[in-house]
């Protein structure tokens, strides 16, 4: 392997969290040794907290990173967003990745700690709507029928009460709960509120039993992150409902090709990664070319853990955000040891 | 007039169901018995054939295997920087509490008067042992990772394990020293000797093959334990230790980690690390017993 590396001592055991406490003393030497001994080799510890969904892919590109760049580690802990943005809004971790955006009480958390923090778009996840195989009525589903069948005191009980034409059958309804990111992102953008949903539906925290579920019942109606359903949409009779898109009003399946352009929308929900930018003051080559280099290979990174790749121009935006940041703590783009690909 | 000598002799029906009633009450304790060596034989055999799946179907390469670090791809995955941790963690540990361990069994058998104050400790010792190791986990997470601020390293890994051992390493170091007979302790004190000397030079050694086995299996356990290491946060780097202040992960933890990859290929490399951490579990009771049978005799 790349990192065999003798210099490597004690230094990269030392985090932020040392920083920040009592006998800080060594940390506070072992950092600044860290960056000043600058000429392009990179070394220190940058931890990550944050979504269990999305840890995958920073993972993935610290591994990599750290192939470049051998006295770096990257910890990645993947606690779960809002678990992760506790630790994150306390300047516990460097790196945050999220699978949804921050919410206002953890705005509120990170002001009353002066953490100040940005976030790039990493990558796109799909969540796919789900029916049985033998269900050959519906064929395609609008966002307002959606709603219609989710929200909060929903009257449809069978097929029919969606569409006239469709079977007078009883729906059984499949969906992950309220403690998931995914819930919220499905809440919020169907029903136009997060957590807006009806109160009779089988809720679980394991998308893998909504996909179990569905494929074992021919009424199973239900959703979920989009990687169970590949995983076992070739050995059950399970498939995925083509879902109006709010961009044109036609109806798309979640394919890469139609999440990555665009048009598998909304239900393709952005991937973040959020950077704290005292972090980037403190150690700004160390974490500017992590946010650089993960930014440099975000497509491959994402596809590589089973996401999809935004768009190009998110990917730029992206540069120029780590441009902007880099600007706020006085540094430039030219000081990073990676650059812009 | 065979048949009426017949029905005096067999008429007690209940002594023949008695018997039967014996042979099925040892049946029942020996399938008991059976019990657990069966679930170990299931166990290994699982293992095993898992094993052999991922060396045959999945191609792990053994060589490959001990050669590389923890990957995210499953076909660069090895398990060299979780050996090499957990080799460092068992040294680490033994330092740390080998010599308190020793020395709070020293005290207590050697010196401590027979009063409260001891009992006290004594009481502590045993309810010390029997406390789950996640505690001893959130305790070094608590009071090192996060009090002082060490950070998740391989030392605050060692601190946690090594208050795990300690209640294991003083009681079988008591009984040890306890097996030492008084006249042994007697002869040395009527040469005139303090009771240092004693101990050092004529106790210690005597009781110390007790000592080394209970400190060998004690660590047999620690190299095991996964609770107390996830709390301190080992475990997702997937990176080679250089020494006891890098963040590291164990081999329990690393095997934790890929069993709960979703792809098969990391559950069977999990198998493959599980024959690992097995044969340095089963060669450090190996050598706990190897030293009892040499030494022991000579005492």
């Amino acid at each position: 392997m790349t990192d065999n590396t003798s210099g490597q001592t004690g230094f990269g055991g030392v985090s932020r969290r040392n920083f920040l406490a009592v006998g800080a003393v060594a940390g506070v030497a072992a950092i600044a040794g860290c960056s000043a001994s600058g000429d392009g080799e990179l070394s220190g510890t940058i931890d990550a907290s944050g979504s269990n969904t999305v840890a995958p892919i920073t993972s993935w590109a610290g591994e990599q990173f750290s192939n470049e760049y051998p006295d770096v580690l990257v910890d990645v802990a993947p606690e779960g967003t809002g678990a992760g943005f506790q630790e994150f809004c306390r300047a516990n971790s460097d790196v945050q990745s999220a699978s949804r955006q921050i919410t206002d009480d953890e705005v509120d958390l990170c002001g009353e700690n002066d953490v100040e923090y940005g976030f790039i778009e990493v990558g796109l996840d799909g969540l796919a709507v789900v029916k049985n195989a033998e269900n050959d009525w519906v064929e395609e589903i609008t966002l307002e029928e959606l709603q219609q069948v989710w929200e909060f005191e929903s009257d449809v009980e069978t097929w029919s009460d969606i569409r006239s034409e469709w079977p007078d059958e009883e729906i059984e309804l499949h969906a992950r709960d309220s403690a998931s990111g995914t819930f919220d992102y499905f809440t919020r953008e169907i029903n136009g509120e997060m957590g807006n949903v009806r109160d009779d539906y089988s809720a679980t925290s394991q998308t893998n039993e909504i996909m179990g579920a569905v494929a074992d019942n021919e009424h199973g109606f239900g959703w979920g992150g989009l990687g169970y359903l590949r995983d076992i949409e070739d050995d059950q009779p399970i498939e995925a409902v083509p879902v109006e898109s709010d961009q044109d009003g036609d109806f798309y399946l979640p394919t890469q090709e139609n999440i990555e352009e665009g048009n598998y929308s909304p239900l393709a929900r952005p991937l973040f990664a959020f950077v704290n930018i005292a972090s980037l003051e403190d150690r700004t080559d160390l974490i500017g070319s992590f946010a650089r280099f993960y930014t440099n290979g975000q497509h491959e990174f994402a596809r590589d853990e089973g996401f999809y790749a935004t768009t190009d121009a998110a990917q730029q935006e992206n540069h120029d955000k780590i441009d902007d940041w880099l600007d706020q703590v006085g540094a430039s783009p030219d000081d990073l040891t990676v650059q812009r690909a | 007039m065979s048949t009426e000598t017949d029905d005096t002799l067999f008429t007690d029906v209940d002594l023949v169901w008695e018997h039967r009633k014996n042979r099925i009450f040892l049946a029942i304790i020996f399938a008991a018995s059976l019990f657990g060596v069966v679930a170990l034989a299931l166990l290994l055999l699982d293992v095993a054939s898992d094993f052999y799946v991922g060396l045959t179907e999945y191609n792990i390469s053994l060589v490959d295997f001990f050669t590389r670090d923890g990957s995210r791809r499953e076909e660069l995955s090895g398990f060299r920087g979780a050996i090499v941790a957990s080799i460092m963690l068992m040294i680490v540990t033994a330092i740390l509490s080998f010599f308190v361990g020793v020395g709070s069994a020293i005290y207590l058998e050697e010196y401590a008067p027979d009063n409260h104050i001891t009992r006290l400790i004594e009481a502590n010792l045993a309810n010390l042992a029997g406390v789950p190791s996640i505690v001893y986990g959130l305790l070094a997470l608590a009071a090192f990772v996060n009090g002082i601020g060490m950070g998740p390293i391989l030392l605050a890994g060692a601190i946690a394990l090594g208050l795990l051992v300690m209640p294991i390493i003083i009681v079988s170091s008591q009984e040890a020293l306890r097996a030492v007979p008084d006249g042994v302790r007697n002869g040395s004190y009527a040469t005139g000797a303090t009771e240092w000397q004693t101990i050092r030079r004529v106790v210690l050694p005597a009781a110390m093959p007790g000592i080394m086995t209970g400190t060998i299996l004690g660590l047999a356990r620690a190299i095991g334990e996964t609770a107390p290491l996830i709390m301190v946060g080992a475990l997702f780097v997937n990176r080679m230790p250089y020494g006891p202040l890098d963040r590291f992960s164990a081999m329990p933890t690393q095997i934790y980690n890929w069993a709960a990859e979703p792809s098969q290929h990391f559950i069977h490399l999990a198998a493959v690390g599980i024959v690992v951490l097995l044969a340095f579990v089963f060669a450090m009771n190996a050598a706990a017993i190897y030293v009892r049978n040499k030494y022991e005799t000579e005492v």
